[in-house]
This record gives structure tokens, C-alpha cells and sequence, in this order.
């Protein structure tokens, strides 16, 4: 295992780049190709990355960059691995997509890729939301949130879909490695690229980053940001390897998923019911991945019926 | 027809700013269009905000070319831009500046308010979101709008989204800006070079569109070429590391979005290159041992 400490010096994503101060997409690819080093060739579809990394005539990347559309890079990846195998060159092809092109536009391509077991790695950067061009809903983006798509009126007050189960879809896949990750836990972070990279086969890296002005929160806080949302359950961190699940970090006692909102505009209009709805999620989440530590306090405030009431929700506004 | 230009950094307001000028206009029964420019760019990168107004119906929809009046939401923007291009003769310009008039080189002498509104921005409405304060320095300045107007158009701009509260602040800055403007005339001594950039033929251009690393006249090109882009003028703070109470556990070199901060094993020591700070605060936030502070940028 390879600690801060032993990570490189030389920065394989250059400084210069024009994302927005305190970028956690900036972040996250920054350490994540300094644990794959040189010896990897990108694939950015469309999305905020593509953006500010790679400007006429200015890249950021020192590895070989490659950007088509938004729906293939499980596809071109798969493309890229091909041909670096024909010509006899040890180099892992790595798809950089954000939640947008993996959870809705890019699932199709993806899912292609992890049937055939391509030898690749797919990292995918979830910001909640398609923040590139302009913040709209994604399928990733989570109960309550206000997006462009799905904003704050008098009726409805933000999304009210909660956040695809993209780690179960994937693992179905019955992948050699599937893995969620977060910049505010740097070893655990480290520890999951580095074994990604030494492991045969589709291998899924599935980043939490921050977005400064789609999450409308102060720049300084992309980091703890992270942190609060491991600690209340909003985002746990966990591996699959070879279908077998294993919890990786194992926060301490449950936090109110308030404490975690209440740091981010999008979510400050929550009434204290959808706030309630939201951690009725958040606890069935958490008693689903952390079993033995038994149900948290912060859970028994509802009653175990109010866990339909979101189907029933549903089913009111879109029919049976 | 009155036209106004606004040069500003994404996340400061200028769009806002121009369209809270062009409804203060029309609450003083005048017609008044504003809209914005901008490229691919994340918040800090420069933006252009227009606004004309007129006592007839508008119909031109061209960018602003020739202005009779720039507001310039951030003084670091004076290094990189020739604000003053197009100037109508008798035009002025406002600048958020901590300098006095005087003080600033705008290439030709001409009438210059200045306010330091990103101090005002701060006090008030505790982020560095200098649109409304730069606005009572426009009013002040060129007397095109009254100051009344110009509140009653910020409650309602920003009342309408933001809600009354950050409505009744923002027109509290634009109140203290008016006041704390110091009207006077540039200098005129440097002379303005556009930056140099790197056009290629269509013959010079690699199959496919790919670009492989180079240099050219303009810097360089291609992978890892960014470093020719120094962002350091996006930010409104940047971090001081206190070298004695540094543990060296290396977070901020690892958290740091930007590489800002650089790491040199061989002498075991972390340096900070400012060209490339944007201030965002991560690494002082994030510090174990409290060694980083964020202090005010172009102090």
C-alpha cells in the first residue's frame, strides 16, 4: 500500500487548468494520475473535465488525451485498450466520465464494456448533477436537491427522485473490482487506485467531487464536504471484489443528514419533511451497509411505514 | 444611447450587475437591454457583461463595442485586458481598486472612479461578490442612474431570486460603495501589447486534431502546456503556510485542485507557486495544525 508520502512529485495534470477554485473533479483526477502514472492514456467524454483541461491549444494532461462524445467512453476505451494490446504496449486505457455520461447517457456503453470484461479502467466523477452545462438534473442527483431541471417552486421543491443505485448496477456486472471513493479519505483513496491498477479486468473507480457552484457551497469546504457526507451515510465507502462486498471505512456514529445539507445552498430550501424522507433513505442505506452497528439513533425518529411514502409519492405523480 | 461595458470574473455578478443597471434605467423610464459574453470558462475566468441604455426603443444587438463607460469588477483584470478598447472620447471608468486614481495606468489618461468594493463586498455581504458595490460606484460616477433607482432595481433583481434579505444587503453595499468613491483621472503611460496567441494554418494542424507538445512564438502548446495560463488574479485570498508550525503531513499538496502547492522530495519541502492559486482556501481549511492562513491577495 502506498501512502501520501510515497505518491510521486511530478503532477501528470498540470497546474494552469480553468477549473473553478476548490474543484473536487480537479482533485480527484489529479491524485488519481498520480497513482496511475505515466504509463496511461485518458479518455475524457463531455463533461466539465474535457472543459478545463484541455483548451485550444492548451492541455493539462502530460499522458495521452483522447475526447470524442458523450456516450462512448465505455466504447473507446475498450477501442484504445484494443490497439495498445495489438501493438505489444503495456499502457491502461482510463475513461474519465462525470455522472451524467455514466448514469444516464453513458450507462449503455458502459455497461457493454463491463459485460466484455474489457481489460480498462472507468473512473466515474459524480457531482450530482450535469454541472458542465449549467447544473440539470442527472440521474445521480440526490432527493431534494435543487438543479435547474428541478428547481425550488411553490409545489414541488426540488428533486424528488432519489439517487440511482449506480453501485448495485455496476457489481451486477459481476466485475472484477468496483469501488466508491472520496477525496476526504486520502489513504483509503490511494489504497483503491492502486489496486484498480494492478487488477485484469473492467475495474470501476466511483469518485464523490464536489461542485463549488452546482452544490452552492463555500470553496474551502470541497474536502469536508466529503467527509460530512461518509459520516451521515449519504456516501459510503466500499469495494466489490469479485462479487464479494467489503466495507472500507467505517464511520463513527451517524450523523444527521442535516448537518450535511445545511453546508450546501442546493439543499438549504428543504422543509423538515423531505429532510425526514432523506434520512429515512440515508438510515436504510446505512443499515444495509453497516449491518452489525445496528440501527443509529438518528433513525428511529420516523416510524418504519414512512419508508413507502416516497413510492406512494411516486406513483401519484407519474401513475401506477 | 448610453453603453457600458463590464469586465468581471465568473462568480462576481457582472452578468447581474448588468441587468440590475438596465432595470434601474427602466424604473426611471428609460428602455435599457443587457446581456453577457463568455467562453467555456469555470467561475474566476474573465467575463464581459453589456448594458445600453437609451430614452428610445434599442435595436442594436451587437456586443458593446465602443463604450461610453467600463466597469471593471476586478483590478487584476487591468494586467491581462485592454479595458479601455473602444472608449468613446469623454468616456470613464470604474474600477474595483484599492489604488487611488492616480495611481492607475489604464495606456490613456481618462476620468477614473474608483471604489474598493471587493472591501465593501466583504463587510457586507461577507463573500467577495463585488457586483451591487460597484454599481454605487457607477452611479456615483457617471450619473447616468440615481442612486434611489439603483437600489429599487437590486431589491428587485436580486429579491425576486435571492430573497429580501440578501436583497436589502446588496443595496446596503451599493449605498457604501457610492459613498466611499474617489473620483479622479488615470495615467497614461503604458503601452498596451495584446497577448500573443498561437494561431495555427490550417496546414500546420495535425490529422485528426490532435495536438502534440510544442512551442511556438506564443508559448507553449499541446499536453501539459497549461502552465502558460497563470490563473493567480482569480483570487481574492491566498494561503501563507507558517513553515514552523508545518508537520509536513503533506495533506495540502495532496488536496490542492490547482498545484499550487509543489512538493520537492529531494530537500523534503513544500513550496507554493502563486501564479496558479485560486484561492479557493482547501489547504487552510483542511490543515491539521492550523499552519495555513488565507490573507487578502494584491494586498
Amino acid at each position: 500500500m502506498i501512502t501520501i508520502k510515497e505518491l510521486p512529485d511530478e503532477n501528470l495534470f498540470t497546474a494552469g487548468h480553468t477549473a473553478c477554485p476548490g474543484c473536487g473533479v480537479a482533485m480527484s483526477i489529479r491524485n488519481a494520475i498520480r497513482v496511475l502514472g505515466k504509463d496511461t492514456s485518458v479518455y475524457v467524454p463531455a463533461s466539465c473535465a474535457v472543459v478545463f483541461g484541455t483548451t485550444f491549444p492548451y492541455g493539462a494532461w502530460k499522458v495521452p488525451f483522447f475526447h470524442t462524445a458523450f456516450e462512448n467512453t465505455g466504447a473507446c476505451i475498450t477501442g484504445m485498450q484494443a490497439a495498445f494490446e495489438k501493438k505489444g504496449k503495456k499502457v491502461t486505457a482510463v475513461g474519465f466520465a462525470g455522472d451524467g455520461g455514466t448514469y444516464d447517457i453513458g450507462l449503455q456503453s458502459m455497461s457493454g464494456a463491463a459485460e466484455r470484461n474489457e481489460d480498462v479502467i472507468y473512473i466515474c466523477l459524480d457531482n450530482e448533477a450535469y454541472m458542465n452545462t449549467g447544473i440539470q438534473r442527472s440521474g445521480g442527483t440526490p432527493f431534494g436537491a435543487w438543479t435547474t431541471t428541478t428547481p425550488v417552486g411553490t409545489k414541488v421543491q426540488g428533486n424528488r427522485r432519489f439517487k440511482k443505485n449506480l453501485g448495485e448496477i455496476v457489481a451486477a456486472h459481476e466485475i472484477p473490482y468496483y469501488a466508491t471513493l472520496s477525496i476526504g479519505h486520502p489513504l483509503d483513496f490511494i489504497r483503491k487506485v492502486e489496486k484498480a491498477k494492478n487488477i485484469k479486468g473492467f475495474r470501476f473507480l466511483h469518485m464523490f467531487t464536489p461542485c463549488i457552484p452546482g452544490w452552492k457551497m463555500d470553496p474551502a469546504k470541497t474536502v469536508e464536504v466529503t467527509k460530512r457526507a461518509v459520516e451521515s451515510g449519504m456516501w459510503t465507502l466500499y469495494e466489490v471484489e469479485n462479487g464479494e462486498k467489503k466495507i472500507t471505512f467505517k464511520p463513527g456514529k451517524m450523523k444527521s443528514v442535516r448537518d450535511y445539507l445545511m453546508m450546501q445552498g442546493r439543499f438549504r430550501h428543504m422543509s423538515d419533511e423531505d429532510i425526514k424522507k432523506l434520512q429515512m433513505w440515508v438510515c436504510k442505506k446505512w443499515n444495509l451497509h453497516y449491518k452489525e452497528k445496528g440501527a443509529p439513533e438518528v433513525c428511529e425518529i420516523v416510524p418504519p411505514e414512512e419508508h413507502h411514502a416516497v413510492t406512494e409519492e411516486h406513483r401519484e405523480m407519474h401513475g401506477p | 444611447m448610453f453603453e457600458v461595458r463590464f469586465h468581471g470574473r465568473g462568480g462576481q455578478g457582472a452578468v447581474m450587475a448588468a441587468e440590475a443597471l438596465a432595470e434601474a434605467a427602466v424604473i426611471e423610464g428609460n428602455y435599457a437591454v443587457a446581456f453577457p459574453f463568455f467562453g467555456a470558462e469555470r467561475r474566476g475566468a474573465p467575463v464581459l457583461a453589456f448594458t445600453r441604455i437609451d430614452s428610445k426603443k434599442i435595436y442594436s444587438k451587437t456586443q458593446v463595442y465602443s463604450p461610453d463607460c467600463v466597469v471593471v469588477l476586478d483590478d487584476s483584470l487591468l494586467d491581462t485586458i485592454d479595458v479601455v478598447a473602444g472608449l468613446k472620447p469623454g468616456g470613464s471608468v470604474v474600477i474595483n481598486s484599492r489604488d487611488k486614481p492616480e495611481d492607475i495606468d489604464l495606456g490613456i489618461s481618462v476620468k477614473t472612479a474608483v471604489v474598493d468594493a471587493t472591501s465593501v463586498a466583504l463587510e457586507i455581504l461577507k463573500a467577495p461578490i463585488t457586483n451591487t458595490a460597484i454599481l454605487g460606484a457607477f452611479a456615483r460616477a457617471t450619473g447616468v442612474i440615481k442612486l434611489e433607482s439603483l437600489e429599487e432595481a437590486i431589491k428587485r433583481r436580486f429579491g425576486e431570486k435571492l430573497g429580501e434579505k440578501v436583497a436589502e444587503r446588496n443595496s446596503l453595499a451599493a449605498r457604501t460603495a457610492y459613498g466611499r468613491t474617489v473620483i479622479g483621472t488615470s495615467k497614461g503611460i503604458k503601452k498596451l501589447e495584446s497577448k500573443k496567441q498561437w494561431l495555427p494554418k490550417y496546414q500546420e494542424l495535425p490529422a485528426g486534431g490532435s495536438l502534440i507538445e510544442g512551442k511556438t512564438e506564443a508559448g507553449l502548446i499541446g499536453p501539459g502546456s497549461f502552465i502558460e495560463n497563470k490563473v493567480s488574479g482569480w483570487a481574492t485570498f491566498r494561503p501563507l503556510r507558517d513553515r514552523e508550525k508545518c508537520t509536513m503531513c503533506l495533506l495540502c499538496w495532496f488536496y490542492c485542485p490547482e498545484g499550487t502547492i509543489v512538493r520537492i522530495s529531494d530537500r523534503g519541502d513544500l513550496m507554493t507557486n502563486y501564479d496558479y492559486c485560486k484561492g479557493c482556501g482547501v489547504c487552510a481549511n483542511e490543515c491539521p495544525v492550523d499552519a495555513i492562513k488565507m490573507v487578502r491577495a494584491r494586498a
